[in-house]
């Protein structure tokens, strides 16, 4: 599967029914990868272009929201090819449950965000004695 | 009145051919999932997508890559031409990891571009921050503009 040959993912601009953006600039949706383990969910989210500090992310009403914010540098000299547009990034996801919402930890490196989200400790089947009378 | 025939028909199979042409431009810049004022080469599907710009006496290159390594890429520069070779490698997850959602794309990808002018190989700079690779090519010093002096005799 590794030595697979990589192809151009046009980016998909955030479509207007699922929010419009009252905000400057386009958003495109970041390609994600969603995996569990026992203990917890990780999600990773392709941002290219975003600084750590650029990025939001909240948990509302169960829905995790991550937003990535490029810093828009106008494009100095004559552009000669021009195959991918730059943008903001924003994208949404409903949360289980099971997560602990204070234990997300979120980090940031060469432009990939990844998330972990811990499940919480589930409470243990409790054991209901009976006691004769 | 053979001849005028055989003209007329050239004629209107040119027209013709033409007009299917045109169809057929018509029908790719109005797809259904095409935003209107995005040439035909968007879908290019040679990875990575570059941007391309001239600045003063350098040509930058530019190209999305996010999480990579490294090691994994290697940049060329020969005469006019800029050679990207890599490989995005997937997350090391260990075991026991089910995946709910893959979209982001994994493997070795393999770009040639050519620049319109000669490159001073020995002065190309690559960075890669916030996974874009940004690589500055100046031109060679014999592709530059020179201006001749002219002196009186």
């Amino acid at each position: 599967m590794a030595d697979k040959e990589l192809q151009v993912a046009e980016k998909q601009e955030v479509s207007p029914e699922r929010g419009e953006f009252t905000r400057e600039g386009i958003y495109f949706t970041p390609a994600v990868d969603i995996c569990e383990t026992e203990k917890e969910i990780m999600i990773f989210a392709d941002m290219p272009g975003v600084k750590p500090d650029g990025t939001e992310i909240e948990l509302k009403e169960g829905i995790l929201t991550i937003e990535g914010k490029v810093q828009a540098l106008p494009s100095a000299g004559e552009q000669l090819l021009a195959e991918y547009r730059k943008g903001n990034y924003f994208r949404s996801f409903r949360v289980a449950d099971s997560v602990d919402p204070e234990k997300i930890a979120a980090s940031m490196s060469n432009g990939v965000l990844k998330l972990t989200l811990p499940k919480a400790q589930r409470a243990l089947p409790r054991k209901i004695e009976i006691s004769a009378v | 009145m053979f001849r005028w025939g055989l003209t007329r028909d050239l004629m209107w199979s040119e027209f013709g051919r033409i007009q299917r042409n045109l169809d057929e431009l018509a029908r790719r810049m109005s797809g259904p999932m095409r935003f209107p004022l995005e040439p035909a080469w968007r879908t290019s599907p040679i990875f990575p997508a570059l941007n391309v710009a001239k600045e003063g006496s350098s040509y930058t290159v530019s190209a999305e890559i996010p999480g990579m390594n490294l090691e994994d890429l290697e940049i060329r520069v020969e005469g006019d031409t800029l050679n990207l070779k890599g490989m995005r490698k997937p997350e090391p997850l260990g075991e026991g990891v089910s995946y709910h959602r893959k979209e982001r794309a994994s493997g070795l990808f393999q770009r040639s571009l050519t620049l319109p002018s000669r490159i001073d190989a020995d002065e190309v700079k690559a960075t890669y921050a916030d996974g874009v690779l940004t690589i500055v090519l100046p031109m060679e010093k014999a592709a530059l503009p020179k201006q001749i002096s002219v002196t009186t005799g």
